[in-house]
C-alpha cells in the first residue's frame, strides 16, 4: 500500500509538469502578450523589446518553461509582470476562500444526495422516488450560475437583503492580509449561496448515479443474506447497500473535478469572490503568463491529487481491492 | 492500476475512462454492443429501441420540447417580433408587458426576440461541436482499438493528454487563443474549442467497444473472406457500436450547451451583438435588482433547452440499452 502511494505520488510528476508544459505553450500562442497591456496603448515597438528582453520574454519557448521550473523548484513561483507581485503570495491569499466553497460545496452535494439516493432506490417506483429523480433530473439541466441568479432573486432582492449578493468575509483566523472583513456569521452568509449554487448540479449527479448503483447492489445475493440473518434495514443498507453502491459513485466524484473548477471559477465570478477561480480566469484573460502558470499548476495538482485520493478511497470502501 | 484494467479490457464495468464529459455519460458503460443475429428478431435493435422510446412518457416530452426549438431555431426570424440587435434609447429597461413580454434591456432591446435569437447559438453550437467531435473522435478511436499496438499507444496517449486537463480550463485557454469574435466565425470558434475537449470522450468509448467486438467470429470471418479493413471497420464494426455513440452524443449536447453558456457567461463565447443566452444573463445580472427578468428570461432558455436533451438523451439510453434499466 505504501509503496503503491509512493509510486502514485511520482507518477503525479510527469502528468502536472506536462499540464503546466502545455498551458505554458499555449498561452504563449494568444495573441497579445503582457509587456502590451503593461506599456499601455502609447508605446514604441523599442520599448515592448526592451521590456521583453528585460522579462526573459524573447528567449525559446522551451528555455522560458526550464526558467520557471528551476524557479519553481527552489519555491518561486515567479512573478507577475502586470502586478509585480510574487504570484504565490497571491495564490495564498485566495486559496482558503475556493477552498471553503468547494469543501461546503461538495457538503452541500453529498447531504442532498446520499438520503435522496437511497430513498430513491429503496422505494422504486413511488412518488418519493419520482419527486427525487425529477429533481435531479431539473439539477442536472441547470448551469451554477442560473441555480445562482435564481437565489439571488430569492434571497438578496426578494427576501429584502437576507444574504449578501457580493464580495467575501473571512473566517475568523483566515485572513490572510492586513485588513479584511472578518467574522463567523459574515462568513456564513456569503458563503451560502455559492456553495448550494455549486453543490445543487453535484447533488444532482451524484442522486441519478447513486440510485442507480443502489438499485443494482440491493438486488444482490449479500444484500438478501443480510436481511435473511435478521439485520435491521439500518445496517442493511448503510453498511451493505450503500458502501458497495458508493464505489462507481467515488470514481464519477474524481472525475467531476474538472467541472468543479469551471464551476468555481463562475460562482466566484458571479457572486464576485476573491477566490482562485476569479483569479485564474482574470489572469488567463489578462494574459498574466505567471499567473496562469500558478492557477495551472495548483489546478493540475488539486486534479491529480484528487484522483489519487479517489483511489485510495476504493480500499476503504472494498477491502478485496488491494495495490500492491 | 485500476485505470488500465477498466481501459484496456471492455468490459462493462465502473467507468473510469469516460472523463472530462458530464456524469450522464461517464454513467455508461465502456461497452453496449448489441449485436443479435438477425435470423433470432424479426425487428433490428434500433426499431426496438424506437419502440421502447416511444413508450417513454419522460423522453417524449424530451423530444417535444427538442422539436420545439429546432422550430424556433429555423423561424427565428418569422417568429422574433423584433430585431434582436437594433438599439432603442427610448425603450431601455422595459418590464415585461403586452408589447415587450419579456421587457427590453439596457440597449433597449427586444428581450423575448433577443431570446428567441439565442436559440440558434446555442443549437448550432451544442449540436455541431458534438458531431465534430464524433467525427473526429470515432475515427481515431476505431483505429486504435482495432490496430492496436503503436498506433493505440499514440493515439490514446494524445486523448489521455486532452483528459488530463480539467476541462473548463482547457476550454477557456482555447477561447482566449481563438479570441472571441461575433457572428458566424465567433460561433465556429466556440464550436472548435468545445469539440476539442470533448473528441477524446468519443475516443474511449469507440475503442473500448471496438476492443471486444474485433474479437467477434463475424470479423473474424470477414477476415478469412479476405475483406479489405476499412470495410471491416465501417461495415461491421462501426454499427455495432452505434448505440452507446447515439447516446453520448445526445447527453453530449446538453452538457455542451451548458459549457457554451458558461463561456459566453465568462465572456469567452460568441460576442455582441450576436444574442446568446449566456452573455445576456451575464450583462444583465448587473441590473437584477431593478430588472430581475433580464437575467432571468435567457437562463430559463438554457435551462429548458438542456433539459429537453437531457430528457431525449435518458429515453434514447433506456431504450437502446435496456441492461441498464
Amino acid at each position: 500500500m505504501r509503496t503503491y502511494v509512493l509510486k502514485r505520488l511520482v507518477a503525479i510528476v510527469p502528468t502536472v509538469l506536462m499540464i503546466t508544459f502545455v498551458v505554458f505553450v499555449m498561452m504563449r500562442s494568444v495573441p497579445g502578450d503582457p509587456v502590451v497591456s503593461l506599456l499601455g496603448d502609447a508605446y514604441t515597438e523599442e520599448d515592448a523589446i526592451k521590456a521583453r528582453a528585460e522579462y526573459g520574454l524573447n528567449q525559446p519557448i522551451v528555455v522560458q518553461y526550464a526558467i520557471w521550473l528551476g524557479k519553481l523548484a527552489r519555491g518561486d513561483w515567479g512573478t507577475s509582470i502586470l502586478t509585480g507581485r510574487p504570484v504565490l503570495a497571491d495564490v495564498l491569499v485566495r486559496l482558503p476562500v475556493t477552498l471553503e466553497l468547494i469543501v461546503l460545496s461538495m457538503g452541500v452535494a453529498l447531504l442532498i444526495a446520499v438520503p435522496a439516493a437511497i430513498i430513491g432506490a429503496l422505494r422504486q417506483n413511488t412518488w418519493a422516488d419520482y419527486t427525487a429523480t425529477t429533481v435531479a433530473m431539473v439539477g442536472v439541466s441547470i448551469p451554477e450560475f442560473f441555480i445562482g441568479v435564481l437565489m439571488l432573486l430569492v434571497f438578496s432582492i426578494g427576501l429584502g437583503g437576507l444574504l449578501p449578493s457580493s464580495g467575501w468575509v473571512y473566517l475568523p483566523g483566515t485572513c490572510p492580509t492586513m485588513v479584511c472583513g472578518v467574522s463567523l456569521w459574515g462568513n456564513v452568509q456569503h458563503v451560502l449561496m455559492p456553495a448550494f449554487a455549486l453543490g445543487v448540479g453535484r447533488a444532482a449527479i451524484l442522486t441519478r448515479l447513486l440510485r442507480a448503483s443502489m438499485l443494482e447492489v440491493i438486488r444482490t445475493e449479500y444484500v438478501t443474506t443480510a436481511r435473511a440473518k435478521g439485520l435491521s434495514e439500518r445496517p442493511v443498507v448503510l453498511k451493505h447497500a450503500l458502501k458497495n453502491a458508493l464505489i462507481p459513485t467515488v470514481t464519477v466524484m474524481g472525475l467531476q473535478v474538472g467541472f468543479l473548477i469551471g464551476g468555481a471559477i463562475v460562482v466566484e465570478t458571479l457572486f464576485a469572490m476573491p477566490g482562485l477561480g476569479t483569479f485564474g480566469i482574470d489572469a488567463i484573460i489578462a494574459r498574466d503568463y505567471q499567473q496562469v502558470q500558478g492557477f495551472a499548476l495548483l489546478t493540475a495538482l488539486a486534479f491529480v491529487v484528487i484522483n489519487l485520493l479517489v483511489d485510495l478511497t476504493y480500499t476503504f470502501l472494498d477491502p478485496r481491492i488491494r495495490y500492491a | 492500476m485500476p485505470e488500465d484494467t477498466v481501459a484496456d479490457d471492455a468490459r462493462p464495468v465502473p467507468v473510469k475512462p469516460i472523463s472530462g464529459g458530464s456524469l450522464r455519460e461517464a454513467e455508461l458503460p465502456a461497452v453496449v454492443a448489441i449485436a443479435v443475429p438477425a435470423a433470432e428478431v424479426s425487428e433490428s435493435p434500433f426499431a426496438q429501441g424506437l419502440r421502447r422510446l416511444r413508450r417513454s412518457a419522460t423522453a417524449l416530452v424530451g423530444v417535444a420540447i427538442v422539436a420545439a426549438l429546432i422550430v424556433v431555431a429555423i423561424f427565428a426570424d418569422a417568429l422574433a417580433p423584433r430585431s434582436p440587435t437594433i438599439n432603442d434609447q427610448t425603450r431601455t429597461f422595459t418590464a415585461p408587458s403586452w408589447d415587450y413580454p419579456l421587457g427590453t434591456d439596457q440597449l433597449g432591446r427586444d428581450m423575448l426576440s433577443r431570446v428567441i435569437h439565442g436559440t440558434r447559438i446555442s443549437l448550432l453550437v451544442g449540436v455541431s461541436s458534438v458531431l465534430l467531435a464524433l467525427f473526429i473522435g470515432v475515427p481515431f478511436g476505431m483505429i486504435a482499438g482495432f490496430y492496436g499496438g503503436r498506433v493505440d499507444a499514440l493515439v490514446m496517449r494524445v486523448m489521455d493528454l486532452i483528459l488530463a486537463f480539467p476541462i473548463y480550463l482547457l476550454a477557456i485557454i482555447l477561447m482566449v487563443i481563438f479570441t472571441p469574435t461575433a457572428g458566424l466565425i465567433g460561433i465556429v470558434k466556440v464550436t472548435g474549442a468545445i469539440a476539442i475537449v470533448r473528441i477524446p470522450i468519443y475516443a474511449r468509448l469507440v475503442r473500448g467497444s471496438v476492443l471486444s467486438i474485433k474479437e467477434k467470429e463475424y470479423v473474424e470471418a470477414c477476415r478469412a473472406l479476405g475483406v479489405r479493413d476499412p470495410w471491416i471497420l465501417f461495415r461491421h464494426v462501426l454499427p455495432n457500436c452505434l448505440a452507446p455513440i447515439i447516446v453520448t452524443t445526445t447527453l453530449g449536447i446538453g452538457t455542451s450547451i451548458i459549457v457554451e453558456a458558461t463561456l459566453s457567461f465568462l465572456g469567452l463565447g460568441t460576442q455582441p451583438p450576436t444574442p446568446s443566452w449566456g452573455w445576456d444573463l451575464k450583462a444583465n445580472v448587473a441590473f437584477i435588482q431593478a430588472s430581475p427578468w433580464l437575467s432571468l428570461f435567457p437562463g430559463l432558455a438554457i435551462f429548458v433547452t438542456v433539459l429537453g436533451f437531457n430528457l431525449f438523451g435518458d429515453g434514447l439510453r433506456d431504450a437502446l440499452d435496456p441492461r441498464l434499466k
